[in-house]
């Protein structure tokens, strides 16, 4: 993996403005002896207007990718931007309004305020802000998720499938840069689960938003335009216009085969 | 079971930290109180029995009242020698003592205790039972000789040489200090002056022939009780004899009252802390409980029955309340030793390395502190064991508690109402004594149904007292409202605490600023005179003082005050104990009396006696019965009810029982060589206040005991008196918002521990440190505030019921203290906030990460 091909960033598409990027990003748990490397030197480039699902079985960083990407953990080494911003570095206060601001976050499960409705807890990061949400743009993402006569109920009252609709209209309310998706189908049937990923889609691609979503599921990362693969914290793989199937196949083979550094067999470094 | 019990205890120590600590305080008050009363009475009890004659024969007291005639009762001095010939005796001798006096230095500063301790003059003479030995100088020989003691001369800087006056009641003079004695026992807090026999007589009692006791010594192997009744035979009824030890039990009985008053205020202060941590501990263990759930469910679903998760719950609460009690205890201790170290200040000497530690002690300590942690989470215990084994499997509902309040509103609803009818009951009731207990069963009744209703009025109060939040301080304030709501119980509980808190001090302040007004209205419209010469409390002086102010360049009218204690047979057979006022006859011209029968020349007339109206016509009495008086001094009187006083003050206030009063010739012919209590004086024609003010203090500088004092003056005395009370009662009120605080501090830390996931995720998607402090510190003040209001309604109830009681006793106006209220609402507010800071760092600092993957 430390061939002079994994030097160039894995997702870059010059045609395509950038969202998001990192070079050199590492992160380490631990010190000395017992240090463990959640992420080894990953450089990766996140498209703006795709939808880009990050794989990989437990525990090759992918969350961890997500995090750093987010701002939400800070980095032992390397670079990350936002846009044009650079985040590495950047303290509490400003990292918090860049979240508040210019990202949109979407977890597993535990995404809604139980004492706020659903209405509310949808403009939550822009209340937050003190502006005023785009009513138009709300409504929009509102009628494009279903949620038109649920506004007024609280999460309690909501079933899962719809909390995460919630969930994901409070991520597109404020029109961000960026929106962030941690399993998010983690906690529902797979009904629910289906349509939460066609909303994200459609997110994409109706509503133009940048989706970075972490999974271990294949039928979920089959909706995404690209998937990048990790194991052992370095992206090891990508794959455009997956499918299910094909995302499978691949996992399997990882299984079957865990990389060890500097010995990958070929047919992983295979492209699609 | 129980080892996962003491892994639960121990894992959750840091959070049942300020549960501890309202126990520690409980235990602690309870713990000090009794080791200092045990110290005290023990110290006093040697005292007393040591230094108690065999038997003393002393005159016998018929009437006991707060307001003394001011003359000191004697026996003969020849009954001395009398005694001596008893078979049996083998010493008697002449006390003659008396601790009505005052002692001034050579610049007029009175020398003696300043804080309440009386200041004693007697005749010197040495037995193995003298409190005191001569250490410095010698014996006092001769009128113009005496001894201080030490304690005393060190405290005000007196030495042998020096000449002190002393102020008497047959009149003052002065002595040279000869020697110092040293007491070689426990100074109860007295001032001592030591004469020789003849003199101590002569210039304290005015004769030479008169004792205020005979001390009597038994002649070896005659027993204490054989003498005292030898010498009964001999001398018949006509005298008080008491044996060693009974003297001891009457003399630590006076003491009693005084340290009485310390023990029940610290056992107040227990009660306080008791009564407000229950509340903290139910709020503890119930939210401990709450977040719990899954590994309750886990316990049931791996085989625990019901029994044995209540009993791991209680056992906690078991190791709580031991633990919080060792520590209350060791606390007592200090209290104690900070109390002993404080009566010294008031010339107590008692010392620390005697504590007495008796076994009542730790067994109340840990009965308090053990009892009440169980009693408190036997609620939370119950609901524990009702945990489904279900619980394990699905998601913990943290946010809301969904049980409904239906039984809450009924018996709130039940309680309150049965306590508004008491109230009612006592705010009609014409009768002191049955309006007293109704008040006291309406304030038990308002205050249960408020703390159990109080979670029914979180939602309507907090919804319009956090209504502008969300305008003022935006999604912030909407959201410190929402938690505020989101469980009733738990927002109640703990503003419950601090209810308790504001309720009594509101209650209490409504209370005294209506007596404050009611005592103001009186003396604008009985007390005419200029000036009031007299000490605090009422307490007699020397005649020369009253001579001295006669004497007084541009003095006009002068009336004294003297007091009889009296018992008056009435027509209905009751036998009142009471003390009568005496004047002298210009009493119009400083007083403004209404009448509704009679009138001030016909009270004051020979054999004469004025009587309140409704005293009079409680009792059938009517304007010209003869009723029979016995005075203080034994004499027996028949005097006319001549005058009916109707100044609407029925039989409290300022008044006596009954509000007698009669001619001051009258009083002086049965109680001769009393002493003036008061004197009201007017200035002369043409002589401004102002200047007499100055004449009166000028002549009245050499006499420290009393004070001139105009209307204003006379009302800030009795507002000062008043206000003592109040400090009590700010005192338990500041120990009460401490735990109530500490209350708010632990319900917003288990909070912000269970919303752990919650404040993750507000801070991932871009909630501040600043934001997320605001809120919880909302969220506090908003809880804080809820506690006040419900406090200071419920006080408002209280203080008008209280008031109507008072009203009973004459204290008729009503006033509300709104500047404390506004305080009190204010200050709930900032105490709010100070309760929040922790929990807010708390929450502001945890790791966005780790909070949202938090469990």
């Amino acid at each position: 993996m430390s061939t002079p091909a994994t030097a160039r960033a894995y997702g870059t598409e010059p045609a395509r403005p950038v969202a998001a990027r990192a070079r050199g990003l590492t992160k380490a748990y631990g010190s000395g002896e017992t240090t463990v490397l959640a992420l080894d030197s990953v450089d990766v480039d996140i498209m703006r207007g795709a939808f880009t699902a990050v794989m990989g079985p437990s525990g090759s960083g992918k969350s961890t990718l997500m995090h750093c990407l987010a701002g939400l953990d800070t980095v032992s080494a390397g670079q990350v931007w936002l846009g044009d911003t650079e985040i590495t570095g950047l303290r509490d206060r400003e990292l918090t309004r860049l979240r508040r601001d210019r990202i949109g976050f979407m977890f597993q499960s535990f995404n809604l305020l139980p004492t706020l409705t659903a209405a509310e807890n949808i403009t939550l990061p822009m209340d937050i802000a003190g502006r005023t949400p785009d009513g138009a743009w709300v409504d929009r993402v509102i009628d494009t998720l279903g949620l038109r006569d649920r506004l007024g109920h609280r999460p309690a009252q909501l079933s899962g499938g719809q909390q995460q609709r919630v969930a994901c209209a409070r991520a597109l309310a404020s029109r961000p840069e960026l929106i962030f998706t941690d399993e998010p189908t983690g906690n529902l049937d797979s009904r629910a689960g289906a349509e939460v990923l066609a909303f994200l889609r459609e997110a994409v691609d109706s509503l133009e938003q940048t989706v970075v979503m972490v999974t271990h599921d294949p039928g979920a990362a089959g909706h995404a335009d690209l998937v990048l693969f990790l194991g052992d914290g370095r992206i090891v793989d990508r794959m455009e216009r997956p499918t299910a199937e094909a995302v499978l196949e691949r996992m399997r083979l990882f299984s079957g085969a865990r990389p060890s550094p500097g010995g990958a067999p070929d047919d992983v470094l295979r492209k699609s | 079971m129980l080892k996962a019990t003491l892994r639960g205890f121990l894992a959750h120590k840091g959070r049942l930290l300020l549960s501890a600590l309202a126990v520690v305080l409980s235990v602690a008050f309870v713990a000090g109180s009794l080791i200092f009363s045990d110290t005290v009475a023990r110290t006093f009890d040697r005292l007393f029995a040591s230094t108690s004659a065999d038997v003393t024969v002393s005159p016998k007291k018929q009437i006991d009242t707060a307001l003394p005639s001011g003359e000191t009762p004697t026996v003969p001095a020849a009954l001395a020698a009398q005694l001596a010939r008893v078979d049996g005796v083998a010493a008697a001798r002449i006390d003659a003592a008396v601790s009505n006096i005052t002692i001034i230095d050579a610049h007029d500063k009175a020398v003696g205790p300043t804080t309440g301790g009386p200041t004693i003059a007697t005749n010197w003479y040495v037995t193995q039972r003298s409190p005191v030995k001569l250490t410095s100088g010698h014996e006092p020989r001769g009128p113009h000789e005496a001894l201080l003691d030490k304690d005393t001369a060190d405290k005000k800087k007196v030495r042998i040489g020096d000449t002190l006056t002393v102020l008497a009641g047959p009149g003052s003079f002065k002595v040279d200090v000869v020697g110092i004695a040293t007491f070689t026992t426990t100074n109860p807090g007295a001032a001592l002056v030591f004469l020789d026999t003849p003199t101590a007589q002569s210039r304290l009692l005015g004769t030479a022939d008169a004792a205020t006791s005979i001390s009597v010594d038994a002649a070896p192997g005659v027993g204490d009780d054989v003498l005292k009744q030898r010498i009964a035979d001999r001398l018949g009824g006509r005298y008080e004899l008491r044996t060693a030890a009974e003297q001891a039990t009457s003399d630590a009985a006076q003491l009693g009252g005084f340290l009485d008053v310390i023990k029940y205020l610290m056992l107040g202060f227990a009660g306080i802390a008791v009564l407000v941590g229950i509340f903290l501990i139910v709020n503890t263990f119930s939210m401990l409980i709450a977040q719990r759930t899954r590994e309750l469910g886990l316990l049931r679903a791996l085989g625990a029955d019901r029994g044995q998760v209540r009993r791991s719950v209680l056992l906690e609460a078991l190791l709580l309340g031991l633990a919080g009690s060792t520590l209350g205890l060791a606390a007592g201790v200090g209290l104690a030793v900070g109390l002993i170290a404080l009566m010294s200040l008031f010339g107590m000497n008692l010392s620390a390395a005697e504590m007495v530690f008796n076994w009542p002690t730790p067994v109340a300590a840990y009965a308090v502190g053990v009892g009440v942690t169980f009693v408190s989470a036997y609620l939370p215990a119950r609901r524990a064991a009702k945990v489904s084994p279900m619980a394990a499997l699905v998601d913990a509902e943290v946010a809301g508690s969904g049980r409904p309040l239906r039984v809450r509103a009924v018996v709130g609803a039940l309680l309150g109402a049965a306590g508004a009818a008491a109230l009612a009951g006592c705010a009609s009731s014409t009768k002191a004594s049955t309006a007293s207990s109704l008040l006291g069963l309406g304030l038990v009744f308002t205050l249960i149904a408020t703390v159990v209703a109080g979670p029914l009025l979180v939602r309507p109060v907090i919804r319009v007292l956090g209504g502008a939040f969300p305008a003022v301080f935006g999604p912030v304030g909407r959201m410190s409202q929402r938690n505020a709501l989101r469980n009733p119980r738990r927002t109640g509980a703990t503003a419950s605490a601090l209810m308790v808190g504001i309720a009594l001090v509101t209650g209490l302040s409504v209370a005294s600023s209506s007596m404050s007004k009611s005592f103001d209205q009186q003396i604008d419209r009985v007390l005419g005179a200029d000036f009031v010469i007299q000490n605090a409390n009422f307490q007699p002086f020397p005649q020369e003082i009253t001579e001295r102010i006669r004497a007084t360049q541009g003095v006009g009218t002068v009336v004294r005050q003297r007091f009889a204690p009296v018992r008056i047979t009435l027509p209905d057979g009751r036998k009142a104990d009471t003390a009568a006022s005496g004047y002298d006859q210009r009493l119009d011209d400083v007083a403004h009396l209404t009448y509704a029968g009679g009138g001030t020349a016909q009270a004051l007339a020979a054999d004469g006696l004025a009587m309140d109206k409704t005293y009079a016509h409680d009792h059938d009495v009517r304007i010209g019965d003869s009723l029979p008086v016995l005075f203080s001094s034994g004499q027996q009187a028949r005097l006319n009810v001549a005058a009916l006083t109707d100044m609407n003050q029925g039989s409290g206030g300022f008044a006596t029982e009954g509000a007698l009063f009669m001619g001051l010739p009258t009083l002086e012919r049965y109680v001769p060589g009393g002493q003036d209590a008061a004197v009201y004086v007017n200035a002369a024609g043409g002589t401004p206040a102002d200047r007499l003010r100055a004449a009166l203090k000028t002549t009245l500088n050499s006499y420290p005991q009393v004070q001139v004092r105009d209307q204003s003056d006379y009302k800030k005395l009795v507002h000062d008196q008043i206000a003592v009370l109040l400090y009590l009662v700010y005192a338990l009120l500041g120990l009460a918002i401490v735990i109530a605080v500490l209350g708010v501090v632990n319900t917003l830390a288990l909070s912000v521990v269970e919303r752990t996931r919650e404040i993750g995720l507000l801070r991932a998607i871009g909630l501040s440190r600043v934001q997320l402090r605001r809120m919880i510190r909302l969220e506090s003040v908003v809880i804080a505030v809820f506690g006040a209001l419900l406090g200071l309604a419920l006080g408002m109830v209280w203080g008008v019921a209280v008031q109507q009681v008072l009203a009973l006793q004459g204290l008729t106006a009503f006033a509300v203290p709104w500047s404390t209220i506004v305080a009190v609402a204010v200050g709930s507010a900032v105490v709010g906030l100070v309760a929040a800071l922790l929990p807010a760092l708390r929450a502001s600092r945890m790791n966005v990460l780790a909070a949202i993957a938090h469990e």
